[in-house]
């Protein structure tokens, strides 16, 4: 039997490892911290949501629908703004607010969409609990079980297609020096796109994720992606698999704190959990104001992990 | 084979290159030799579409591809070895290689990449370590192997002989002169280190401050007593 | 050279000057607005719009001024909010004997005690504008003192990881005043004493021009600032940092100071639209209001330009107000589905930011590129040093 927080803090964590995991992704491919996660990870969400509630059955079936529309809404994303401003070597400020203004432009989507599930199939899109759709396995709820090993079965995909394929080698080849393989007859503008695919998809799919242990609203994104940050910054921001690491920590430890502090100082503690993410990438960030790319990167490049050289960000 | 004509050239707003003309006859090696900041990287980078041209054209095989996007300037043939960086460092020997080849097939790439093993013997010991992990020597030797993967008509090589010691330098600059009578590439050379990069040159250009001060034999340019002296570094004998 | 410093014409035309040109569109709006609409709407419009500068000038000078990704804003908008609700209505409450501890923010308690301290303010006009100046005070110190706080990391950290850092203390802030009840009432709001009571009968003309005029203090303020040596300075850190310091400038000192400068008037900004509001709810300070909106009117009108930002903060404020105010006449066909078309606010926010950065991206009024010393003072020194007429301006 596993004790309730850990059930739902795997989750969670799960989720969050995939988010962090992709703002990574896409920071160390194109340079952009994306806040349009925010949305992606919503529409995850409320596509799992519309499926299960429309057509029946366990949400698990429609997560691969669901990092499909990540994968799209990041497509749009990629052709629409940062392949023109990448074009233009737009600075990092400028990236991060072009996302900014495609996240507005999604959660705005969003809001109406639950306002049209909410007056034409007269459903309650604003304050959902995805786990009564949960099944048992084992005695413990299904989630807890299932997503974590899909997150671990994703993973394991991202890596194979990173290490072991032509394309995934020429990804890497890409992010260490855009230059050389440019020159080497590599097409940056396919790389940069499968990173907003593989990007958007893991947003999607962890937000889908989350949904399963907390209350999904069309807000879910917005007020998770402070966390998402933390996790990607606690990993590094160099490493694909330092950010998925790190996301996972950052959520496992948001569970495990809040149900220990609850358990000592009472349940006023609940109200303060986003103080540990938060405090953990405080303390991160003052030992090591770059990130933990200083510290990490020699580790991490021992573990064949995607490392960005050269120019700087 | 290419040739450059009055080419202003720069990064944004900042302007590097002024009025530069210059041809690369096949089956040569043309060396450009200049000061520290003549603009030498960035009229390679220029070629390459790599920088930004303010005007002026760079004719390579008689279609104009001023502005052109790096990759497809590889795929017509020019392969480009940069100064710093040639190599991936956190990829193997063997995926540098594979890399190179990008855009041959997988029956080519392994010819091909037999076919640079052999002529960089040292390379066959490391073809599963870390690029990162060579020494300067056989990191260069990779990178102009590389070059030579993309099945180059014109090479554009960038100071190879920076930051090695002056034996491996001596081989380095030996081998681009295999490069031209063994395998018939033509070759163009940017180089700092003058003389050497001078003695195994056909044609040569000096390139200062942007603006070409010279341009004839190669062994004219190292002959020439006073241009040597106040460009290149080379005393008097 | 190339056309990278293309002088300047001196005798533009007002009429081709965008900034002249969107003020009076501007004006004619608003005059629009009010034949058709009455005034209620028109003042509503510009106690938003002056809030709103407030904060976004403010935001200008640590971002356009000098360079620092300030996505904290609300931080310093909510120390503003959170003391103008903590503490004003304490002391009062002290001094007339009236519960002032934890209690005070109780919602059993508070909406008894504040009308009583209301009804004193109302007593006494002198009182009332002692009481606004003391809030404005507090804020402002308090505002400084958050400024301070994060000039800590945002010595240390690149922009990008301090935009982020910022960003999520700034939600941090929020999630406290929500769940610390003896802060401003958690989940319920905290009521603020009305230092306009004493004008009962056009409170809210007075508010608006009250506000109004703080904010266009703030603007002269900040115009003048940016413009003296210290602005100088702050654009010589924000150009170059490292050359900023080779001048013998002392970059982290410069920095803390925009930093608590820009946040103590974000604070007053924040503590004018309380005492306006008349209560203080912490859930209502999101990022999303007080960081992203400031930052799409300063990109729209225009990074480091303190003019283009009080227009783009009018144009916007107006767009939204339309869209709230003729939501169903004008978007009726998605009120067919059941959609609210007040989700069009976001849509056109999130729009303006990316129609901006994609195609203006010095916004409507760009910031004038000055060199370090005027032209004319160049000639001049110029002159009497006998180096004659070869230097140019």
């Amino acid at each position: 039997m596993m004790p309730a927080w850990l059930a739902s803090g795997l989750v969670y964590a799960s989720g969050l490892s995939l988010t962090a995991g992709g703002i990574t992704l896409l920071y160390i491919t194109t340079r952009t911290f994306n806040f349009a996660h925010a949305s992606m990870a919503t529409w995850g969400f409320y596509v799992v949501y519309t499926g299960t509630v429309l057509y029946g059955g366990t949400p698990y079936r429609w997560l691969p629908l669901a990092f499909l529309f990540g994968a799209l809404l990041g497509v749009i994303c990629y052709l629409a703004l940062n392949r023109l401003l990448l074009y233009r070597q737009a600075n990092t400020i400028t990236l991060m607010m072009s996302t900014l203004g495609y996240d507005l432009v999604l959660l705005s989507f969003i809001q109406m969409y639950c306002d049209y599930l909410t007056y034409s199939l007269k459903l309650f899109p604003r304050r959902v609990t995805m786990s009564v759709f949960d099944i048992e396995l084992f005695g413990t709820s299904g989630a807890s079980i299932i997503l974590p090993l899909t997150a671990v079965a994703v993973l394991t995909l991202l890596h194979l297609f990173i290490t072991r394929t032509k394309f995934g080698t020429a990804m890497r080849a890409t992010i260490e020096n855009s230059l050389l393989a440019g020159a080497s007859g590599i097409n940056s503008d396919w790389v940069y796109m499968m990173s907003w695919i593989i990007g958007g998809g893991m947003a999607s799919l962890g937000g889908a994720f989350m949904a399963m242990a907390m209350t999904g609203t069309p807000v879910l994104g917005m007020t998770t992606i402070p966390f998402m940050f933390a996790g990607a910054i606690l990993g590094g921001l160099h490493s694909l698999y330092g950010g998925i690491l790190g996301g996972f920590v950052v959520g496992l430890a948001e569970y495990a704190g809040v149900y220990f502090l609850a358990a000592q100082a009472g349940s006023w503690v609940l109200g303060y959990r986003m103080a540990i993410p938060l405090l953990i990438m405080a303390i991160t960030l003052i030992a090591f104001p770059q990130g933990l790319a200083g510290a990490w990167a020699p580790m991490v490049s021992r573990l064949r992990g995607l490392r960005r050289r050269g120019v700087g960000a | 084979m290419l040739s450059v004509r009055n080419l202003n050239a720069g990064y944004g707003k900042l302007q590097v290159l002024f009025d530069v003309s210059l041809e690369v006859p096949a089956k040569g090696i043309t060396v450009v030799v200049g000061p520290n900041g003549a603009g030498k990287t960035t009229l390679l980078n220029s070629i390459m579409g790599n920088a930004t041209v303010f005007s002026g054209d760079v004719v390579f095989e008689g279609a104009n591809i001023q502005g052109i996007l790096p990759y497809r300037a590889a795929r017509m043939g020019i392969s480009y070895v940069p100064q710093m960086g040639n190599v991936f460092a956190d990829l193997t020997v063997m995926e540098n290689l594979h890399m190179a080849g990008y855009m041959l097939s997988s029956g080519e790439v392994k010819d091909k990449a037999a076919q640079v093993t052999d002529m960089f013997p040292v390379l066959k010991k490391f073809l599963h370590r870390k690029a990162g992990t060579l020494s300067g020597g056989e990191r260069r030797m990779l990178a102009i192997g590389m070059g030579l993967m993309r099945k180059p008509k014109l090479m554009l090589l960038d100071e190879l002989s920076t930051d090695l010691a002056p034996i491996i330098a001596k081989r380095v600059i030996a081998e681009v002169a295999r490069l031209r009578d063994e395998l018939g590439i033509t070759i163009l050379l940017v180089e700092q280190m003058a003389k050497r990069a001078l003695e195994i040159g056909d044609t040569a250009y000096l390139l200062v401050s942007g603006d070409i001060r010279y341009e004839g034999k190669a062994a004219d340019l190292l002959n020439d007593p006073e241009l040597a002296r106040l460009y290149l570094g080379i005393k008097e004998a | 050279m190339s056309g990278a410093d293309r002088p300047v014409s001196r005798d533009e035309s007002i009429w081709q000057r965008n900034d002249v040109i969107i003020g009076l569109a501007m004006v004619a709006v608003l005059t629009v607005i009010m034949l058709f609409r009455g005034l209620p709407l028109v003042l509503t419009i510009l106690i938003d719009a002056a809030v709103f500068t407030i904060v976004t000038l403010s935001l200008n000078l640590e971002v356009g001024h000098t360079g620092i990704s300030q996505f904290g804003r609300v931080l310093a908008v909510i120390a503003g909010a959170f003391v103008v609700g903590a503490v004003p209505g304490r002391l009062l409450a002290f001094f007339k004997g009236l519960p002032y501890g934890a209690s005070y923010a109780d919602d059993a308690v508070n909406y008894k005690v504040v009308p009583e301290l209301s009804d004193l303010l109302a007593s006494s006009l002198p009182l009332s504008i002692g009481f606004l100046l003391f809030c404005f005070l507090l804020a402002a110190v308090a505002g400084a003192a958050v400024g301070w706080l994060t000039s800590r990391p945002a010595i240390r950290l690149k922009e990008a990881y301090l935009g982020i850092s910022l960003l999520a203390f700034g939600d941090f802030f929020m999630w406290i005043g929500h769940n610390w009840e003896p802060l401003v009432g958690g989940t319920t709001a905290v009521f603020v004493p009305d230092p306009f009571r004493v004008v009962w009968g056009s409170r809210f003309e007075v508010v608006v021009i009250v506000a109004i005029i703080v904010a266009l203090l703030v603007y002269l303020y900040l115009e003048r600032l940016t413009k003296s040596p210290f602005g100088r300075t702050l654009h010589m850190v924000r150009d170059c940092d490292l050359a900023a310091a080779v001048c013998g400038k002392d970059i982290v000192k410069i920095r803390t100071q925009s930093l608590m400068i820009g946040s103590a008037l974000a604070a007053i900004g924040g503590a004018l639209y309380v005492i306006y509001a008349g209560t203080t709810t912490a859930i209502g300070f999101t990022r999303l209001t007080w960081t992203f909106w400031p930052w799409a009117y300063m990109m729209l009108g225009g990074i480091g330009s303190n003019r283009g930002v009080v227009l783009g903060v009018l144009m916007l404020t107006v767009a939204r107000t339309l869209i709230i105010t003729y939501r169903s006449s004008l978007f009726g066909f998605l009120m067919a589905w059941g959609i609210d078309p007040m989700w069009l606010e976001y849509t056109l926010m999130g729009l303006v930011i990316i129609l901006v950065v994609l195609f203006m991206p010095h916004g409507l009024v760009p910031a004038k590129v000055e060199s370090i010393l005027p032209a004319d003072k160049v000639r001049r020194a110029a002159r009497e040093h006998g180096f004659g007429e070869t230097v140019g301006g």
